[in-house]
């Protein structure tokens, strides 16, 4: 729904970014590593049905070393288990690696405000290529 | 006023008081026996009640820190957490401190003053009573029904009247303050659009506020906090509520009203209006809704919990 999409909503991830090999997928939303940053890109829906998937594939890239970078501008709607689910994975990381949001959809932004994950040790919120 | 001190203990008091000049002659005292003690005071009432008590209270208004019960209130479910807040931020190592919080007035709509009153029950539990707090909670007796009177004697242990002040001889007690909400809320006018919703739905759910939102004349930014609000809802009798539920929506008075039912129930009477700590898991749907929607109604039945999400439409 158009309404509810992040700043690059068409097929493409933000310029700067290429997408690679996919590493998740599901009837609504797809994950794909990217190019050549460390990190990966998702596209579509975060919500209660795969939240706990999204929260493993990213815990399965913490391992590494340096900042993990997500390009979330494709994100057309991520409920709170969904945000959830990319906090934790912060809050996991945090001290070793921190978890760098790009293209944070308006929305997401707002709602990880109120329910007072916008400014945790460990994520933080790229304003490129966003409304913020 | 014969003006006691703040009790080491939370004090939840109603002040019936007849117009705007009794209003100050009622509450300035209170306030400058608070800063005589050195205790923090915060005041959360109309616009013509601050300006009547800066002007009485003079260069003293300084020390008194004053928010607009139309901002911090619009939502009722708003203002537990603001009280919450100023404890926590003024009243460390058992500090007293005194509030005045005037959420009932004769401007607000027959669900908006229910919801206050609610509020003002749900005040008796959601301040630990080893808080040394005074709060007290004015009501014009000149602009509200009997029945809003009858129900501050209920909602309040203590009432204050002239120079009286007194327990409440109906206060409803703290237990039943707490208990659940079951009131039933009134039949709506029309019978809207229905949606029975399981596990795979959410996004129709989405897609039905999101429509009749847009369809209502909400600005873009209103339609994706009710249709977060919804989700969030919709998510939770999923997971909670026995896994399925129904959606109405309908509009009624100048709001676009969406209303969840589901055969589950909610055990804690707080649960909308705590603040979740940022490491938590669980739910934070309904405090998500009550920061982003205007009105929220969350009833437990026989059948079931209804919640009542109301969004304002512009006029």
């Amino acid at each position: 729904m158009s309404l509810l999409r992040g700043p690059a909503a068409g097929e493409q991830p933000m310029a700067g970014w290429l997408e690679g090999e996919q590493m998740y997928g599901d009837r609504q939303l797809v994950i794909r590593h990217t190019i050549p940053t460390n990190g990966l890109s998702l596209a579509g829906i975060i919500d209660i049905h795969n939240a706990d998937h999204v929260a493993d594939a990213l815990a399965s890239q913490l391992d590494g070393s340096g900042d993990l970078h997500l390009e979330l501008s494709r994100v057309e709607f991520a409920d709170v288990s969904g945000i959830r689910a990319l906090v934790s994975a912060a809050e996991d990381a945090c001290g070793r690696r921190r978890l760098v949001l790009h293209g944070l959809p308006p929305l997401l932004h707002k709602v990880m405000t109120v329910v007072g994950w916008a400014d945790l040790p460990g994520l933080e919120l790229c304003s490129c290529g966003s409304a913020l | 006023m014969n003006e006691p001190i703040t009790e080491a203990h939370y004090r939840h008091e109603a002040l019936l008081y007849r117009g705007l000049a009794d209003f100050v002659r009622q509450t300035a005292p209170f306030i400058r026996g608070g800063l005589e003690a050195g205790e923090p005071v915060l005041v959360v009432t109309g616009v013509p009640g601050i300006a009547a008590l800066h002007a009485e209270l003079g260069g003293d208004a300084e020390r008194v820190r004053f928010a607009d019960m139309a901002e911090v209130g619009a939502n009722p479910a708003r203002i537990i957490p603001f009280w919450q807040e100023f404890i926590d931020s003024e009243g460390a190592a058992g500090r007293p401190l005194r509030g005045i919080g005037e959420p009932i007035c004769a401007g607000r709509g027959a669900a908006e003053m229910v919801e206050c009153q609610r509020h003002e029950s749900l005040l008796n539990v959601a301040i630990d009573p080893t808080t040394p707090m005074w709060l007290l909670c004015p009501y014009d007796t000149t602009g509200l029904d009997s029945a809003v009177i009858e129900e501050a004697r209920r909602s309040h242990p203590f009432v204050t009247e002239g120079t009286h002040r007194r327990d409440s001889r109906s206060f409803r007690g703290v237990d039943a303050s707490g208990a659940p909400f079951a009131v039933p809320l009134p039949e709506p006018p029309s019978r809207g659009q229905t949606l029975a919703f399981g596990s795979g739905d959410l996004g129709a759910v989405r897609d039905m506020v999101a429509g009749r939102a847009a369809e209502a004349g909400l600005n873009a930014s209103r339609v994706q906090d009710l249709v977060v609000a919804a989700h969030e809802i919709a998510a939770n009798s999923v997971r909670h509520g026995g896994g399925r539920g129904v959606l109405r929506a309908w509009r009624d008075n100048g709001s676009l009203i969406c209303e969840f039912s589901d055969p589950g129930r909610f055990d804690d009477p707080l649960v909308d209006r705590t603040r979740p700590p940022p490491d938590a898991a669980g739910s934070r749907g309904l405090w998500l809704a009550n920061q982003l929607c205007d009105l929220v109604q969350i009833r437990t039945l026989s059948s079931g919990t209804v919640v009542r999400v109301h969004m304002r439409l512009p006029s």
